[in-house]
């Protein structure tokens, strides 16, 4: 059973996935109950992966390795194994599934598909963060998109045509990009190493010893598909355009996890396979982390519609991991990889909020909006306790996260003697603070408003209730004992930065 | 058995007060209020025996106790833990203190509050919770922390009518926006004391209160690095406790409920700048322009803010300027302390004793916060009774309520400094701190001092006169239009803690010849920093204050002060709106107009920010998805195509993408197939 547990984890949600399509018609409202416990299985799984990891001895483990291709010239390998970083996002993946999936469970509309869709994604998603093999990396990467792409397209808003088309060719376009920069890797280490055999497993090709020049081409290569995926401006308008019509559960995953995706594989591929381009890339990641954090708040605080804004924060803070990871030391990795777990947990509330904003009032335009704390109190107090969440209040998890880089990024800018770079980081906390309390000034303080009909309006459900306070109480606890997700990520986090000390 | 091991269920008290009030509350009584008392009382006891265990030295201060809270990076371990000194110990004994007796005090004044009361206690024993926690960390990042949450309950609180206001819309928009201006202002300074955390960290490789006043680390550290830690950290100070300039959401924070002003903005919340000055003196002292930085701002704002006091008509402005002036006066002391100290630890002394305005300035915020509490519980009072706060409405309340006119002026004998009142000593001993460094011959400093020390001489003789026009107004001569409506006096569970408060506001001042001026000292000694001890005894605080002049020069300046508040405002012989009569005086309009602070700040952010995020949006929709679409269109075809594609079928979209995964997977395949054959 150990041997095989990642796999396990992994295609669960598949199974459970193909179990829910073939659900149609009348059985349709059972499938619900498939999601859930095809959900919570592999959030049962990887609770015990997470406590059975061994902390002292570190390093990847739960290794599982087939050939899945072999022939004389080309070598594909499923390769799965997890490390500390791998172990925070495949919870934060089976945590925020399943709380989706609750969240969204009185789905009306084909629900059999609906959370089809869902479990296929989390496949992809999980796929991601523990291959370790590029090609199936690769894999993974796509069969995450594909789910999402059907379900801003039926269960989106009314320009959900155009943004699920935009969201798929724009994120496609970066990932045959990135395509290509694994196929040059993959070609240059049988080069480096003399063999005529193409193998895309990760202990193969990092550490070969690419030429710099290889090096820094491959890595913006990566780095552009990573950068879309994150997404950092100028390469970020898909993002906008797919959350504010994607369904609450789409925006929640695509948001919480699959923009990780681009921070994840940053670090995970880029840093440990390229320390080189790494260095040469470094400045240029700063400029596009400070220019998408500040970029990012002030469109915030241009938007009218609460997801909008919401989905912009998103820009905003991956920007700040970003900013984090750029700094290519220890701390900063960690950081960054700390605040995109945080800012995983964060987002899927606010993305909720806005949810139930846009089901239950029928606009989610703030202007619209006012004094809705008098009549929904709990959903004014999720609201309230997501914004402070994002807005960096200490005591809650999003608050290490930027503590953290923002330490590293002052230690790097005082070391590269620019050291007034820190203004804009401490700017944007200031910005963000600013769109957080004006949206809820303008939506749930102040006096009821009359520009749409509250008369029949009901505060958040049992089923969104449990889901948020759950979110809620995952922001508090990592936020008070940050040590649980940190000690595990640090670590790997420190073999990186070794790795790219050497080069420096 | 040592009660300090048990100190730090001195905050988890009130924590756990706040759980059981925000989930149960609404089933008890007053909405969880007798339990926020409770737990606001044991942690007064708890305070006080810890308080005692360190002032008699059972326990050697600072007691320091430490969990590993989150281990950055090998060596740089952040710390989360408790640090104990007398500092802490009165910070931690008058915030419970006063904590309980508001709360008490709310029963009453929250009473018709219904469902809300829940939301109320919960929220401030919330605040009690982070207001003890913060003055008994052990570091930087731990104080931060609290000081955000601190912040948090502010705002919650101050934004308490936010929605629902029992005063209409207006109230509660004008509640919402004054909250959401507390935030954002205090934030402006606690950004800056994140940078000094950044700053101190690097340099320091820790945040501990322990390794960072230790003069062998301070001195492995440059001096440049310090003074802009030192100034960074004091950003945040002038946030939180409202110095010029980024004090003007203190007033508007007057928008909350009457018990949150008393509470938080002014006895407590307010002081953790101060505190944090005190605290901090250790880094400040390293350089001489710091803590004149320091002395100036205090200065400034206590002269600056009193003013705006002269010509208010709300009673909890009044209340609110004169809380700004009077931190402004604690900082000041702490500037001219930490002044003293900088100067001879610049010239080499090895010993540095009994800086005076260390023991002045934490001895003011002590009395403040009992006779601040104390005003405003009686501002309280007379809104409960008359329901405005417009003072020309009210007048000649002092037969109708006896109890709060009299316990309220003895908070307004305190405040202006009558001899042997609690305000007459702290004051005083402020006022020769700074002439004390104005005297110091330390040249062009000297000089500053002296300017500091004329504007707070004035600053005494306006508090005198705002303070005395406030009493006679509310209390004094002819019954105004609200008060003919006042339903009497209110409730023992208000009165009581007004009598009690004012007892405190009456005698408080005389610890300062009862060993506070020896517990509460600032000093050098065998090359380290002490808290406590080589002070100054009763007769030399008598000496003091008695044989130095300039005493009688300002216990002169307020009797003139209410001497003119008395003809003004009581007898009615001098017409104090006679510049003014048709609203010609342009100073009088600055001063209604808070010196155009209020529309700086909108300037600010209508005026910078939204333009910029305007700005921003234009760029994102037409320049950056501009490019974007144009790409794709040219691409696709033109629009034409995109357009074809967008209105076709799900199944279609099915197929490309199936299709566009299949086609990976098969090129694969058939690489291997001609690589090799499978």
């Amino acid at each position: 059973m150990a041997d095989m547990m990642l796999s396990l984890l992994l295609f669960t949600p598949l199974v459970g996935a193909i179990l829910a399509l073939f659900m149609a018609g009348e059985k349709s409202k059972y499938a619900r109950w498939v999601a859930l416990i095809f959900s919570v299985i592999p959030l049962a799984i990887s609770l015990v992966v997470l406590t059975s990891y061994d902390m002292v001895a570190g390093g990847t483990q739960f290794l599982e390795q087939y050939t899945w291709i072999e022939t004389a010239f080309l070598k594909m390998q499923y390769i799965l194994g997890v490390d500390g970083l791998s172990l925070i996002m495949v919870f934060l993946t089976s945590i925020l599934v399943f709380l989706v999936v609750l969240f969204s469970w009185e789905e009306k509309e084909r629900p059999n598909f609906f959370f089809a869709l869902i479990l296929g994604m989390e496949t992809g998603l999980l796929g991601v963060f523990m291959a370790a093999d590029y090609f199936l990396f690769f894999i993974f990467w796509e069969v995450a998109l594909i789910p999402m792409y059907f379900l801003i397209n039926i269960w989106g808003g009314p320009r959900r045509h155009y943004a699920a088309i935009k969201f798929f060719i724009y994120t496609h376009v970066a990932s045959l990009i990135m395509l290509i920069g694994i196929f040059a890797m993959a070609f240059g280490a049988a080069s480096i190493l003399g063999v005529s055999q193409l193998n895309f497993a990760f202990d193969t090709i990092s550490g070969v010893g690419f030429s710099s020049t290889f090096q820094i081409l491959v890595f913006g290569l990566l780095f552009f598909g990573f950068a879309v995926k994150m997404p950092m401006v100028p390469f970020h308008t898909w993002l906008p355009d797919a959350h504010v019509e994607a369904p609450t559960a789409g925006s929640v995953l695509l948001a919480g996890v699959m923009l990780k995706m681009g921070s994840y594989g940053l670090i995970r591929i880029c840093l440990d396979a390229l320390p080189d381009g790494a260095v040469a890339w470094q400045i240029p990641m700063i400029i596009i982390a400070l220019v998408s954090i500040i970029y990012g708040a002030l469109a915030c605080i241009a938007q009218r519609d609460l997801k909008k804004m919401v989905a912009f924060s998103s820009i905003n803070h991956m920007g700040m991991v970003l900013l984090g990871v750029a700094t290519l030391s220890d701390v900063g990795i960690a950081a960054g990889a700390f605040l995109m777990f945080a800012h995983g947990l964060i987002t899927a509330v606010l993305f909720m909020v806005c949810g139930i904003t846009g089901h239950n009032l029928g606009t989610r335009q703030i202007p619209l909006l006012g004094g809705l704390a008098a009549k929904m109190p709990n959903y004014a107090a999720f609201m309230m306790f997501g914004f402070m969440a994002s807005l960096g209040l200490p005591g809650l998890v999003g608050f290490v996260g930027e503590f953290t880089v923002l330490s590293s990024f002052y230690d790097w800018a005082l070391a590269e003697g620019m050291v007034w770079l820190i203004i804009l980081g401490l700017l944007s906390l200031l910005l963000t603070a600013g769109y957080y309390l004006w949206a809820m000034q303008r939506s749930i303080f102040g006096p009821l408003t009359d520009r749409i009909d509250t008369s029949k309006v009901n505060d958040v459900n049992i089923f969104e209730g449990i889901s948020l306070a759950a979110l809620c109480g995952l922001i508090a606890l990592f936020g008070i004992f940050p040590a649980l997700a940190w000690d595990l990520i640090f670590p790997v986090a420190s073999d990186i930065a070794a790795v790219l000390v050497g080069v420096i | 058995m040592l009660f300090i091991d048990y100190a730090w269920l001195i905050p988890i008290i009130p924590l756990a007060a706040f759980l059981i009030i925000g989930f149960f509350g609404h089933k008890t009584p007053e909405g969880g209020g007798y339990i926020a008392i409770i737990a606001a009382a044991v942690s007064f006891v708890l305070s006080a025996l810890v308080g005692y265990e360190i002032l008699s030295g059972t326990v050697a201060a600072p007691y320091v106790n430490d969990i590993v809270w989150l281990e950055m990076s090998p060596g740089v371990v952040l710390n989360f833990g408790l640090y104990i000194d007398n500092l802490s110990v009165l910070m931690l004994i008058f915030s419970s203190l006063i904590s309980t007796l508001i709360f008490i005090y709310s029963i009453g004044y929250m009473h018709d509050q219904g469902e809300r009361k829940r939301r109320y206690y919960t929220e401030v024993s919330l605040f009690l919770t982070a207001m003890l926690g913060l003055v008994i960390s052990s570091n930087f990042l731990e104080m931060f922390i609290f000081w955000e949450i601190v912040g948090l309950c502010s705002y919650l609180l101050i934004g308490f009518w936010g929605f629902k206001h029992p005063k209409g819309e207006k109230a509660s928009i004008a509640a919402a926006s004054a909250a959401k201006k507390a935030f954002l202002v205090t934030r402006m300074g606690d950004v800056s004391l994140l940078a000094g955390l950044f700053v101190l960290l690097n340099a320091f490789g820790s945040l501990d209160f322990v390794s960072l006043f230790d003069p062998a680390n301070i001195a492995a550290v440059d001096n440049s690095t310090l003074a802009l830690g030192s100034l960074l950290i004091f950003g945040g100070v002038i946030g939180k406790s409202a110095q010029f300039p980024l004090h003007d959401w203190l007033p508007d924070a007057m928008e909350g409920p009457t018990t949150v002003s008393a509470l938080i903005h002014a006895a407590t919340m307010v002081k953790a700048g101060v505190y944090l000055t005190a605290r901090s003196l250790p880094l400040f002292v390293q350089s001489t322009d710091v803590t004149l930085f320091v002395a100036v701002i205090g200065g400034f704002t206590a002269f600056y803010a009193a003013t705006m006091a002269l010509n208010n008509m709300n009673i909890k402005r009044v209340l609110a300027y004169s809380t700004l002036s009077q931190l402004g006066y604690m900082v000041l002391a702490l500037g001219a302390a930490g002044y003293m100290m900088a100067a001879s630890l610049a010239a080499g002394d090895v010993e540095v004793d009994h800086a005076m305005g260390y023991t002045a300035g934490t001895f003011h915020m002590m009395n403040h916060a009992f006779f601040k509490a104390l005003l405003f519980l009686g501002a309280g009072s007379v809104i409960h009774a008359v329901g405005t706060e417009d003072m020309r409405q009210m007048g000649g309340l002092r037969k109708r309520m006896s109890i709060t006119s009299i316990t309220m002026l003895i908070a307004t004998l305190a405040i202006a400094g009558i001899p042997l009142f609690s305000g007459f000593w702290s004051k005083d001993l402020i006022l020769e701190s700074v002439l004390h460094v104005a005297e110091g011959g330390h040249g062009a400093a000297s000089a500053v001092f002296l300017i500091l020390f004329v504007l707070a001489l004035v600053t005494a003789f306006m508090t005198a006169f705002y303070m005395f026009r406030l009493w006679y107004m509310t209390f004094g001569g002819e019954e105004g239009e609200a008060s003919k409506h006042c339903h009497g006096e209110s409730p023992r569970s208000m009165t009581y803690p007004l009598v009690i408060l004012s007892g405190f506001a009456a005698l408080s001042g005389f610890l300062i010849l009862f060993g506070f001026a020896d517990a509460l000292t600032f000093n050098f000694v065998d090359g380290a920093f002490v808290v406590g001890g080589h002070g100054l005894s009763m007769i030399e605080v008598l000496e003091d204050i008695f044989l130095n002049p300039f005493a009688y020069v300002s216990i002169a300046l307020a009797v003139l002060g209410f001497y003119i508040a008395y003809r003004m405002y009581e007898v009615r012989d001098i017409e104090p709106g006679r510049y003014n009569q048709y609203g010609e005086s342009s100073l009088y309009k600055l001063l209604q107009k808070r010196y155009y602070f209020p529309e700086f700040y909108n300037a600010l952010a209508l005026k910078l920010a939204y333009p910029a995020a305007m700005a921003v949006e234009q760029v994102d929709r037409k320049a950056v998805d501009g490019t974007v679409d144009g790409i794709a269109n040219s691409i696709t075809g033109g629009s034409q195509m995109l357009r074809r594609i967008q209105t076709g079928f799900v199944q279609t979209y099915a197929a490309f993408v199936v299709g566009g995964v299949l086609l990976v997977i098969v090129l694969i395949y058939l690489i291997g197939y001609l690589t090799g054959g499978l």
